[in-house]
């Protein structure tokens, strides 16, 4: 008696016609080892369809809502390295990534692909994971989520470091040049001096002993 | 709605037109000077007078009583001088007391005073109308009246020049009301030698006269020596001289009529400053009051005379001058202000010596 060999996976997957359908099974009805096989053939294809779906990388689903939320210049290439200063080793080191089929007990549910960016995307990803990757970024990415209704906040952080820089330099360019010391102007050299330029007395007696103001005087405030 | 884009589309520039107008003609407004507050427009034919009076002082000896009066309130103030006059010599004054006279000071006659004299006359002739108002009769002397008249035509300041000898008998600032200030009459004039004071050496201006590459390069090192302190008030002469290893800067203003004298230092007074101490170096002396070490008090003595000292940006300023109170006060104004020792400015000092300013 010929055995069903191949037709016998093709029995268990459903693909046979009615007629062979038909045939097969009274084989099977006749033969113990073909019996067997199937068996056996069906139970693993009950075991691997009872295996859960694989769900995506949660650090890798996070770099994707950053690429989408900071389109960048135009004509950038698939290439290119990916902005918001994420260089070399701002990523997580290889190995780190959640294994496929899921972290055992499945508490952070998968994110579905080709899910529109929102500003709170990266709070769906991991958030040890999410936070460590914030720190590794440029210090202008934080800098610039100062300004959240500006757009040009980078901008605007360089000028106002640029002001810093130059009012710091204009103060201390501003400083006395030379250290100022006390001094007490001599007046009577300052009256005579004036006197002389204008042919009057002066005003204040040139000797070291001048006597007390013989007028009184008046003060004009302005 | 197609009727009304053309319309806004028109008004917008229009009315953007509107305010530019309304915003250059309020900047016009504010910086436009008084009528009196720029130079008068002349033919000087008084000036030929005032320069003969000039040249009479270093040709004609002659000694008098000069009487200076300043108004002050409700009563005038007034102060006499005994002057003699010596070509080749110079000018001995001499306080006139109720008794006797006082201690006699000398202006020894020098090139720096001549050359003075001509900037001060070409400085009158720039800002007023100098124009030769007829023959006047002063102390029974017949005299020449020459008078400076301001750009609105008021009188600023008049002259009387004798006629016989060209000597300079009388002078009057007026203020911009017409009122008289400071006036200096001649009275009791005696052609001839009259009493010299013995052994009187006499003072001359400070010997270094700084050029206009000097006072820059002082500029470029923090002094502030500006050309003009007011619209009228002119750079006429500059020069210095050191007090204790430190160099003073002595720089004259004037508008022709009046002078204000700036004193600069580097430096800042003590502490221990007192406005009363009185040894010939800080204080208060003949006809003045107290020193002040504010900006914005101005003293004045009896016969016109005012002073004011503070400290400022590392400088210390004194500013001596025989002018109206007004002026010496918009002098003063003009020179850099006590306070500028804040944060601001300092930046802003140094804005302008890094050039962006």
């Amino acid at each position: 008696m010929e055995h069903l060999g191949e037709r016998l996976s093709a029995l268990v997957d459903g693909e046979l016609g009615p007629a062979e359908h038909e045939r097969a099974l009274i084989h099977l009805a006749k033969c113990e080892p073909c019996r067997f096989e199937a068996d056996m053939m069906r139970r693993l294809k009950r075991r691997l369809n009872g295996l859960c779906e694989p769900e995506p990388d949660m650090d890798f689903m996070g770099r994707l809502t950053s690429l989408s939320r900071d389109p960048g210049p135009v004509g950038r290439g698939p290439s290119d390295p990916p902005p918001g200063g994420a260089g070399f080793g701002a990523r997580p080191p290889l190995g780190s990534s959640r294994p496929l089929g899921g972290l055992p007990g499945g508490s952070h549910p998968a994110v579905a692909p080709g899910v529109p960016p929102t500003p709170g995307g990266a709070s769906q990803a991991p958030p040890g994971r999410v936070e460590r990757s914030d720190r590794r970024r440029f210090g202008g990415d934080r800098l610039a989520h100062l300004f959240p209704g500006f757009p040009g906040g980078r901008y605007a952080v360089a000028g106002l470091a640029v002001a810093t820089a130059l009012i710091g330099s204009a103060f201390a360019a501003g400083g006395d040049s030379e250290e100022a010391p006390v001094v007490e102007p001599r007046l009577s050299d300052y009256a005579v001096e004036h006197a002389v330029t204008s042919r009057h007395m002066p005003v204040v007696d040139a000797s070291p002993t001048a006597a007390d103001a013989p007028y009184g005087s008046s003060e004009t405030t302005r | 709605m197609s009727a009304e884009d053309p319309s806004s589309a028109h008004s917008a520039p229009v009315a953007l037109l509107v305010v530019a107008l309304l915003c250059a003609l309020l900047l016009t407004a504010a910086v436009c000077p008084g009528s009196a507050a720029v130079p008068a427009e002349g033919a000087d034919e008084g000036m030929p007078v005032l320069r003969r009076a000039a040249e009479a002082e270093d040709e004609v000896a002659y000694s008098a009583v000069r009487e200076m009066t300043a108004a002050g309130g409700a009563k005038d103030r007034k102060a006499r001088v005994r002057v003699v006059n010596r070509p080749g010599d110079g000018l001995a004054l001499a306080p006139v007391g109720d008794g006797d006279e006082g201690a006699a000071f000398v202006v020894r006659s020098s090139s720096a005073l001549e050359s003075l004299d001509e900037r001060l006359l070409g400085m009158l002739q720039d800002t007023y109308a100098v124009s030769d108002a007829g023959a006047a009769d002063l102390g029974g002397r017949d005299t020449r009246v020459v008078e400076a008249e301001r750009a609105d035509g008021t009188v600023a300041g008049r002259f009387w020049v004798d006629a016989e000898t060209g000597l300079l008998l009388g002078r009057t600032v007026y203020g911009a009301a017409g009122e008289p200030v400071f006036s200096v009459r001649l009275t009791g004039l005696v052609l001839g030698g009259g009493h010299w004071p013995d052994g009187e050496a006499g003072d001359v201006p400070w010997g270094d006269t700084l050029t206009g590459a000097e006072r820059a390069g002082l500029r470029e090192r923090g002094w502030s020596l500006p050309e003009h302190l007011t619209w009228n008030l002119r750079l006429v002469d500059a020069r210095s001289t050191r007090h204790g290893g430190h160099r003073v800067v002595h720089a004259v203003y004037s508008d022709g009529l009046s002078q204000v004298s700036v004193f600069a230092q580097r430096g800042k007074l003590g502490t221990e400053h007192s406005p009363a101490f009185r040894n010939g170096y800080v204080g208060t002396g003949t006809g003045g009051g107290d020193v002040s070490t504010q900006h914005d008090t101005v003293f004045g003595g009896d016969t016109g005379q005012y002073r004011s000292m503070w400290q400022a940006d590392g400088f210390v300023y004194t500013v001596l001058a025989d002018a109206p109170a007004g002026l010496v006060s918009s002098a003063v104004t003009a020179l850099p202000d006590p306070g500028d020792s804040g944060f601001w400015a300092r930046v802003r000092r140094g804005l302008s010596r890094l050039g962006f300013l």
